[in-house]
């Protein structure tokens, strides 16, 4: 690929990274948060549980007073009865309080028992002694049941200051915690959104620039590319079938060239890498083979020469070709060819679909003798030669169709050379769908039913 | 001119200021007693150290302090005859309170003076 660099790819990959790291952390804060709030409004509830019980202990150290009041004035069995009952109720709801309030808020805690002591003191120094001898109002039994009086309210009062000061604070913790939490999402969407921002304006600009890049390569494509010369005695067909659109255009390349009267040159080759420079090797391919045709049509003396070429011309070890030439005479029906390193070349007869061997190794690897079969076509058959996007196309679990399953597909096909042709690229467009990563081309080649070869 | 500004300046300070600390109640002016609602009974002290130190002081050293004490009932009535503003503090109060000296001028203890807590004592508005 030319523009959509190595660099561009990793630095999107980077950044998603990064994103999705961001993302992570973002989560884990909004839980630790919501955590830590949580326990905050628990703690508040604990307080406010306590300030209404303690609302309802006063209450009761009230009807306690009352009720000694009531009976010293009526010494009626009924306010002694209500006496004993809120000293119950008193000690049960102090208890509760003790309860809510657990080994939090000291202050608190240690007020309460100061009043608690004070409660039970004067029980026994105050009201017990009047219960007792209900007559007896001295002076100072009166001051006493002042100074507790006195001492309760402000116990009380300092008390109701320090839940409601620790509630004060509980709620500007949790206000805190809220705006500290708003500021944390603010920012981390602020981030996203500016991540957001620049991951999306990558890929714009990588999108621009595959595109711009499979514009050029189409071009160049349709004007390297073959049509379909006709064959005397045979019926000739083909197809080519582009990647998904946001896949980099391959180096696919057939020619079919008459190179006599009665012979033409069968030619199918793919080639390795994507974009301007594979297209432009593509017209290398397609005009080198044609060159070297005219000097030898001997297809091994044609990949031979050509490896040489190849290698020599481009520099780059990761450019390699793999091709099919073949010879075919449109008198005998005889076909010699040399493939290095392309097996996606089968031959039909019949309901039987034969797979063509390759006679060398692929092109622009290493120097070695390329080998060529011969074989002879017979009235009804049909040569069909495709790039690698037939037999690695995936379904979508990922499964390759594989050489069998192409050679089945080519098996239930169509007789005529163009619709056999047509019905295997709507097979790998099916079986892809939009996942097509690679170009197919298709050359079929069927000698004629009527066709007599001449010996 | 500048230092006749400058006078002017510190005896407006002066005077903000006394009206910032001034008592709830005024000599010569006609108060009835009343403490809380929960107990509007009043204690009545000797003197103005002891209403201090009985608000300052434990349950216990309070309590030892009651002798010095008289428990008036709420209502009695009595004159000013001076305010401490500011003068009991406690720990349990949230700001300090003033001390008034009351000439009190119905019930058994007619014309005896006492301290009581500023909060204790309400103007009272003769017909």
């Amino acid at each position: 690929m030319r523009g959509v660099s190595f660099a561009s790819v990793t630095g999107t990959m980077l950044l998603t990274a990064f994103l999705l790291l961001s993302l992570g952390f973002a989560v884990e804060g909004s839980f630790e948060t919501r955590g830590e709030i949580a326990n905050t409004f628990a703690r508040q509830a604990q307080i406010q549980q306590a300030q209404i019980d303690l609302e309802e202990l006063l209450r009761l150290q009230i009807d306690e007073e009352n009720s000694l009041r009531g009976y010293l004035l009526t010494r009626d069995p009924f306010y002694n009865a209500e006496y004993r009952s809120a000293s119950t109720g008193y000690d049960e709801k102090e208890a509760a309080i003790r309860k809510t309030l657990g080994n939090q808020l000291l202050g608190a805690n240690k007020l309460l028992a100061d009043y608690a002591r004070l409660q039970l003191e004067w029980r026994n120094t105050v009201a017990a002694p009047l219960l007792a001898h209900p007559r007896l109002r001295l002076e100072e039994l009166d001051k006493r049941n002042k100074l507790f009086s006195d001492y309760e309210t402000l116990t009380a009062a300092a008390i109701r200051r320090e839940l409601a000061g620790t509630d004060d604070e509980l709620e500007r913790s949790t206000q805190m915690q809220l705006d500290r939490s708003s500021y944390l999402r603010a920012a981390w969407v602020l981030a996203f959104g500016l991540l957001a921002i620049v991951l999306n304006a990558y890929r714009t600009r990588l999108n621009r620039e595959l595109e711009e890049e499979r514009a050029v390569t189409r071009v160049l494509q349709k004007a390297f590319r073959s049509e379909s010369t006709p064959l005397p005695h045979c019926d000739v067909g083909s197809a080519y079938l582009s990647a998904s659109s946001d896949r980099a255009v391959g180096g696919d390349v057939f020619d079919v060239y008459r190179v006599s009267e009665n012979q033409a040159l069968i030619l199918i080759a793919d080639i390795s890498g994507k974009g301007v420079d594979a297209a432009v090797l593509t017209a290398f391919v397609k005009f080198m083979v044609r060159a070297i045709a005219l000097r030898s049509t001997d297809p091994m003396a044609i990949l031979t020469e050509f490896n040489v070429v190849l290698s020599k011309a481009v520099a780059d070890p990761y450019i390699f070709v793999s091709m099919f030439v073949g010879l075919l005479d449109t008198d005998t029906f005889a076909l010699r060819y040399a493939s290095g390193g392309h097996d996606t070349a089968f031959v039909r007869r019949r309901n039987d679909v034969v797979q063509l061997a390759i006679t060398g190794p692929v092109l622009g690897v290493m120097e070695e003798p390329f080998g060529a079969e011969t074989i002879y076509l017979q009235p009804g058959d049909t040569l069909v030669l495709a790039t690698d996007g037939l037999t690695e196309v995936r379904n979508r679990a990922g499964e390759q169709l594989s050489g069998q399953g192409a050679m089945e597909l080519i098996e239930r096909a169509s007789p005529g050379a163009q619709q056999l042709a047509d019905e295997l690229a709507a097979a790998v467009r099916e079986r892809g769908g939009s996942r097509v990563r690679d170009d197919l081309a298709i050359l079929a080649i069927r000698v004629l039913d009527g066709a007599v070869a001449s010996a | 001119m500048l230092k006749a500004c400058a006078f002017l300046v510190v005896c407006l300070t002066l005077v903000s200021a006394n009206a910032l600390a001034d008592c709830r109640v005024h000599r010569g002016e006609h108060v009835v007693l009343f403490s809380t609602t929960d107990d509007p009974s009043v204690l009545m002290w000797d003197s103005r150290t002891r209403l201090r130190e009985y608000h300052a002081a434990s349950f216990d050293e309070a309590q030892a302090m009651l002798p010095h004490a008289v428990l008036a009932s709420p209502g009695t009535h009595g004159d000013v005859v001076t305010c401490l503003p500011g003068y009991v503090v406690s720990p349990l109060f949230t700001s300090p309170d003033d001390a008034v000296g009351v000439t009190i001028s119905s019930g058994p203890l007619k014309g005896t003076v006492r301290w009581v807590l500023g909060s204790d004592v309400r103007p009272r508005h003769k017909n």
